[in-house]
């Protein structure tokens, strides 16, 4: 039986009424009085200095109220990681030059859409076009163009991670190999596309409406921005379709719907066209991967050595945090005694690359996998035993990087060696490739420099026991707002329908960092926990009160009834003292206040969630197309809060991370994405959908709230690996690079004919 | 963005043709839309004029006499694919429906505009090429015949002329002892095709011999096309696998495919090899059963 | 020149005039403000949009709102009955069914089109009914399990 009453059961999400009759209103969906259509015009040049911009054709046009370029602003280049001013390198609205094909250079705001769009054509820009460098190796020879004014190679970033001495170790192993590996971006296809209703009122303050992961981070970028102080700036999360990485940096509709707001104080809705979603929003970070993997013959990993180079597009954003993680992500799930990370990161003129779930951990992991099943085959191991032998157990120290803590790594390999074995004798061309991984539960950084908790949590009790649950969480639908709820109804002793959260609004919910980095469950957890325990404590004065209770006793809240845990008949109904209390403070009602900022816990994260994913392809080998049947994952998350959240965010990054090793690609010509369409981008949709599996194992992380940590990013990581796993296990050829097309694999088979 | 246009609804096929008499180039037919929508949005189309046949219940029909079938060119693609005749009598239309685009798609797009778009790489195409058909266009002139080839002139161009209208779709009666199949390749099951093949066997009474044979291309050429060279490949002879195999081979090197982000042609020309031969296969089993 | 349009949106009759070059998704979602039917896309790809017209499952973003003249629409607001649930609606609470959610009304047209066509679906013809559907959420299973759940007649009434 479980001692849970409300954690880990199958329940209904707290915004599914809304969302399955329709009435949820998105950003997409909103109109207010008065609200003009904005539209963006973009350079069609991927570098270029910008001469002149002429308006005036555009201004004449009826039904335009604004135009606005880089010129209105206040001249401000802004960045996520606001301690390094280096890496703030964005100005939005450009001003003088542009760096990509889709770059801003001026909005406008007029009656409808279809008159802002006619406006854009009547903007006279000149540009002077400059040379341009599309590749990171390319752009960081000598004679590449210079990106950004004072960045020497177009290297903005570098990063270095490094324990014990790889290079002594390499003389100690058996056997070495060495291995390169292309990854490709991704496009976070969110289904609602970037989207803002921003007003600015005739008081000197701006509401915005806005399509994100984090309300918070876009209220601080924007009053940076715009010269307004924070606290005039509120920014509104309503429900939000998908975000995937995408959304928690400041983007073009928040900013240019905001300039123009300003200008003429009326709301200004902006709303992404689906071309622009692909061709002018941020990224995956493509990377070139360099890895040298030694061993002894028994399977022992001695030492690794990594050398990244990734493709930043025009701009930073997130991608300095990608270059970290992938560079730290390549020593998981895995002990190595000796460890060493060299990342690069260039500056490109194609679009920015940033943040997009698993944030270089797939990349890692595709690589990594890889490489170890190479390594395993040229030993003469098992993929599985090769991965029990250094795989990462509880309580382990990343060397200076990391505690982990819980870790259920080993339970997930003998579940899915398991699940191998009874899949029995397979059909040929028929092959299981496994991957294993590990990801974090939100980071300990505070690059962003934020003053404020990375986490925290109000909670009210109003006289008829029912609850308010404030937080800055950010539900993406990710399910953030029921799982914060049930935490909430989990601490308190009251059921889920007994509490409303008030979620992702400036103006009322404490900051919180938003949703990335898989934060959200474990950070903002914490906080929710906290702040219900401290509701639960004042409430427990009265009820101590009350039933003049003996000091030896504990007391708790369960199912509404405050009682002795010794004795649970004595007690009293959780609404009656709700009353009491109420009356007893002044007819105030009871706040408690939560929140988490990570102290000493590494350099990474607070906890780390583990898992190994089997997928089992079927290989047409004339034409080297696959079939992906079955992808089968053992993983663990801690105690499960939300078990139906949980089986969704899995389903869910199969399709994702399938996809990224399967089929979606962002193939550019001279810096312009060739396929900037759903028809041409290619998605897994139901159809080519695999059978999925989940088989959970148990385990209990201190760190989170009832033990719960990350699920939902890094079951993104495994699958690209385990495919190329399963392509070789299936028809022996490797594929290195992403993705894995038929076309690849057929190359690969006519080669591996050839040498017979 | 879709530039403004005058709009007409036509009740009769002659209304409509006396529309596109006088509009001539400035006009354009509607049907079901779902590919010329797509380039009005994006603003590729811009016509003045804008004539909607979709509710043209005279070209809507499925008509199954001796000489064969004939499908009024506004029928649906999902009409085609539920149809019991269809499904019993020419099912390789009713399979290839199927696998075209969605079932929103099929629900309201109709054969005549799918073909009449002239997508290289649709699928109506290559099948009615294997299944022989001829289709009527029609102005205030009158009508004029001619193969489906015929109709297929270039990349998104057909023998329409102005004036003229997709009125109906003719698939002679199968003979016996006939197979025909489709495939297409693609990595989405439900997407457009990268290459497409349709296979007609018709094999000879007793002695198994291939009679007649026509194998079509998809996706291979900047328009549908008949692999004639591969085909004489297997006419009047019996059919062995290894035959099969060298009319694939031959219908590679017929096949004008391009590179894309999808496939590079050369890809394109070993997917068209092994297509044909499996195609050609499973129609010739069709054939015999 | 604008034109007169007639059409019944779950079950209540509308008298519109519309530029012609208007989407029936535009008429839907800006002219009668059912913003339930949602847009992701500009090809005709995503699904978002589905309704059912006249029973059929259609993507409101690729028809002419003229093309709807005298038909009658389904709407993901016409699928509740008052403030009782349709089964696909409790089905899709109950299975987990939508996560962002801005796929989900274009899902449940496009099961609902399949049921109403033929209610004993196959698992693969449940997957055909909404491959036209892109989710980027929930990885679809959810969602086969949840039309498969009301095609089980898991919710079925008491009469």
């Amino acid at each position: 039986m479980s001692k849970y009453s409300v954690i880990g059961t199958r329940v209904h999400r707290v915004d599914g009424p809304e969302k399955i009759t329709g009435n949820a209103k998105y950003t997409f969906d909103m109109v207010l009085p008065n609200m003009l259509y904005g539209k963006i015009l973009r350079s069609p040049h991927p570098h270029a200095k910008i001469l002149k911009i002429d308006t005036s054709k555009a201004e004449k046009l009826i039904g335009v109220k604004a135009i606005v370029t880089g010129k209105d602003t206040i001249g401000k280049k802004q960045g996520i990681w606001r301690r390094f001013p280096e890496l703030c390198d964005e100005e939005i609205l450009c001003r003088e030059k542009v760096r990509y094909i889709g770059d801003p250079v001026a909005a406008v705001a007029a009656v409808d859409e279809d008159t802002a769009e006619e406006a854009l054509d009547l903007i006279e820009v000149e540009y002077e076009p400059l040379p341009a460098v599309f590749d990171p190796l390319e752009a960081i020879k000598e004679e590449a163009p210079q990106i950004h004014e004072g960045v020497e190679l177009n290297i903005n970033v570098t990063r270095h991670i490094e324990w014990g001495d790889v290079d002594e170790a390499f003389k100690k192993c058996d056997h070495i190999r060495e291995d390169q590996f292309k990854c490709s971006s991704q496009a976070h296809v969110c289904m609602e596309t970037h989207d803002a209703v921003a007003s600015f009122d005739y008081g000197g303050k701006l509401t915005v409406w806005t399509s994100t992961q984090a309300s918070y981070y876009i209220q601080a970028l924007l009053a940076g921005m715009l010269g307004l102080r924070e606290g005039d700036v509120r920014v509104i999360k309503p429900p939000t379709g998908g975000g995937f990485g995408s959304k928690f940096e400041l983007d073009s509709t928040q900013f240019c719907a905001s300039v123009l707001s300003m200008k003429i104080c009326k709301p200004v809705k902006i709303v992404l066209s689906r071309e622009e979603e692909f061709t002018a929003t941020k990224r995956r970070t493509p990377m070139y991967y360099y890895l040298k993997l030694g061993a002894k013959k028994d399977g022992t990993l001695l030492a690794k050595e990594v050398r990244v180079i990734t493709d930043g597009g025009a701009y930073t954003g997130m991608g300095a945090t990608a270059l970290y993680l992938t560079g730290f992500f390549s020593s998981f799930p895995y002990k190595y005694p000796n460890y060493r990370y060299d990342g690069y990161r260039a500056y490109t003129n194609t679009a920015p690359t940033s943040a997009m779930r698993g944030f270089g951990a797939p990349q890692s992991t595709f690589a990594g996998e890889s490489q170890l099943d190479m390594m395993a085959e040229d030993l003469g191991i098992d993929q599985i035993e090769i991965r029990r032998k250094n795989g990462m157990t509880p309580d382990y120290e990343v060397p200076g990087q990391a505690f982990i803590q819980s870790c259920g790594l080993h339970q997930c390999l003998d579940k899915i060696d398991e699940h191998i074995k009874q899949r029995g004798k397979l059909p040929p061309n028929h092959g299981i490739g496994i991957a294993s991984y590990g990801f974090m539960s939100g980071g300990i950084f505070n690059w962003f420099d934020t003053p404020y908790a990375f986490s925290a949590a109000l909670v009210r009790i109003n006289i008829d026991g029912k609850v308010d649950l404030f937080t800055g969480a950010c539900d993406i639908g990710q399910g953030s707002d029921t799982t914060l709820s049930m935490i909430c109804a989990e601490e308190l002793g009251i059921g889920l329908e007994d509490i409303r959260i008030h979620s992702g609004d400036t103006g009322i919910c404490p900051a919180d960092l938003g949703a990335w980095g898989s934060r959200e469950t474990l950070m903002n957890g914490n906080a929710v926990k906290m702040a219900a325990a401290d509701a639960k404590r004042q409430l427990m004065e009265f009820a101590a009160a009350k039933l003049g209770v003996n000091i030896v006793y504990d007391m708790d809240i369960k199912d509404r009834w405050i009682h002795l845990v010794d004795r649970p008949e004595r007690g009293v109904s959780y609404f009656d003292i709700v009353k009491e209390a109420i009356r007893g403070r002044d007819g105030e009602v009871i706040i408690g206040r939560g929140h988490y900022t990570p102290h000493r816990k590494g350099m990474i994260s607070p906890a780390y969630s583990f898992g190994v994913q089997a997928a089992e392809v079927a290989v047409d080998v004339e034409t080297g197309r696959y079939k992906l049947v079955n992808v089968t994952t053992a993983h663990e998350s801690g105690t499960v809060i939300n078990p139906v959240g949980i089986e969704g965010q899995l389903e869910g990054a199969i399709m994702m991370a399938g996809g990224y090793g399967f089929c979606e690609d962002q193939p550019m010509d001279e810096g312009k994405i060739l396929n900037p369409s759903i028809a041409d981008y290619k998605l897994i949709r139901s159809l080519d959908m695999p059978e999925t599996e989940i088989l959970e194992v148990d385990t209990y992380e201190p760190e989170g709230p009832f033990g719960a940590k990350e699920a939902g990013e890094g079951l993104t990581n495994p699958t690209a690996g385990a495919i190329a796993n399963a392509v070789y296990k299936a028809v022996g050829v490797r594929i290195n690079n992403l993705p894995i097309t038929p076309e690849k694999v057929f190359r690969a088979l006519q080669e591996k004919k050839k040498k017979g | 963005m879709i530039k403004d246009f005058e709009y007409f609804a036509p009740k009769t096929l002659k209304e409509a043709l006396t529309l596109l008499d006088k509009y001539q180039d400035e006009g354009k037919i509607i049907c079901g839309g779902q590919s010329l929508l797509i380039l009005m949005r994006q603003g590729l189309v811009a016509p003045k004029y804008l004539i909607d046949i979709k509710g043209l219940s005279e070209l809507n029909y499925i008509k199954d006499a001796k000489e064969g079938l004939r499908l009024g060119a506004t029928t649906t693609h999902r009409a085609i694919e539920k149809s019991p005749l269809i499904q019993k009598k020419y099912s390789v239309l009713a399979e290839m429906e199927r696998r075209l685009a969605s079932i929103q798609t099929r629900n309201w797009g109709s054969i005549g505009g799918n073909v009449c778009h002239g997508d290289p790489a649709g699928d109506p195409a290559p099948v009615l090429m294997a299944l022989n058909a001829t289709l009527t266009t029609t102005s205030l002139k009158g009508e004029r015949n001619m193969a489906v080839e015929d109709f297929c002139l270039d990349y998104f161009e057909t023998a329409l002329k102005p004036g003229e209208l997709l009125t109906e779709i003719q698939i002679p009666a199968v003979p016996p002892r006939t197979g025909t199949a489709y495939t297409k390749f693609n990595v989405i099951e439900s997407d457009l095709a990268t290459v497409g093949v349709a296979v007609s066997v018709t094999l000879g009474s007793g002695d198994g011999v291939c009679q007649e044979v026509r194998i079509a291309l998809g996706a291979s050429a900047p328009t549908p096309m008949r692999a004639k060279k591969a085909e004489a490949v297997l006419k009047g002879k019996k059919l062995t696998d290894n035959l099969l195999a060298e009319a694939g081979e031959v219908a590679s090197t017929e096949a004008e495919p391009i590179s894309d982000i999808y496939a590079s042609a050369e890809y394109r020309r070993e997917l068209v090899k092994v297509l044909v031969r499996r195609v050609a296969k499973e129609a010739l089993a069709r054939a015999k059963a | 020149m604008k034109k007169e349009l007639k059409l019944t949106v779950n079950g209540q009759p509308y008298e519109l005039y519309v530029n012609p070059k208007t989407l029936l998704v535009q008429v839907l979602r800006d002219h009668i403000g059912l913003t339930g039917s949602k847009r992701g896309c500009n090809d005709s790809s995503c699904g978002a949009c589905t309704v059912v017209l006249n029973g059929m499952a259609v993507k409101s973003c690729s028809i002419l709102a003229m093309q709807a003249n005298g038909a009658e629409v389904l709407t993901v607001e016409g699928l509740a009955d008052g403030a009782k649930l349709h089964p696909l609606q409790k089905a899709f609470l109950d299975h987990g069914a939508f996560q962002c959610g801005f796929c989900t009304s274009g899902m449940l047209m496009a099961s609902r089109a399949l049921l109403e066509e033929n209610p004993k679906p196959t698992k693969e013809q449940i997957k055909e009914g909404i491959d036209g559907n892109i989710c980027r959420c929930t990885g679809y299973n959810s969602i086969i399990r949840a039309v498969t759940a009301v095609v089980k007649g898991e919710y079925k009434e008491a009469k």
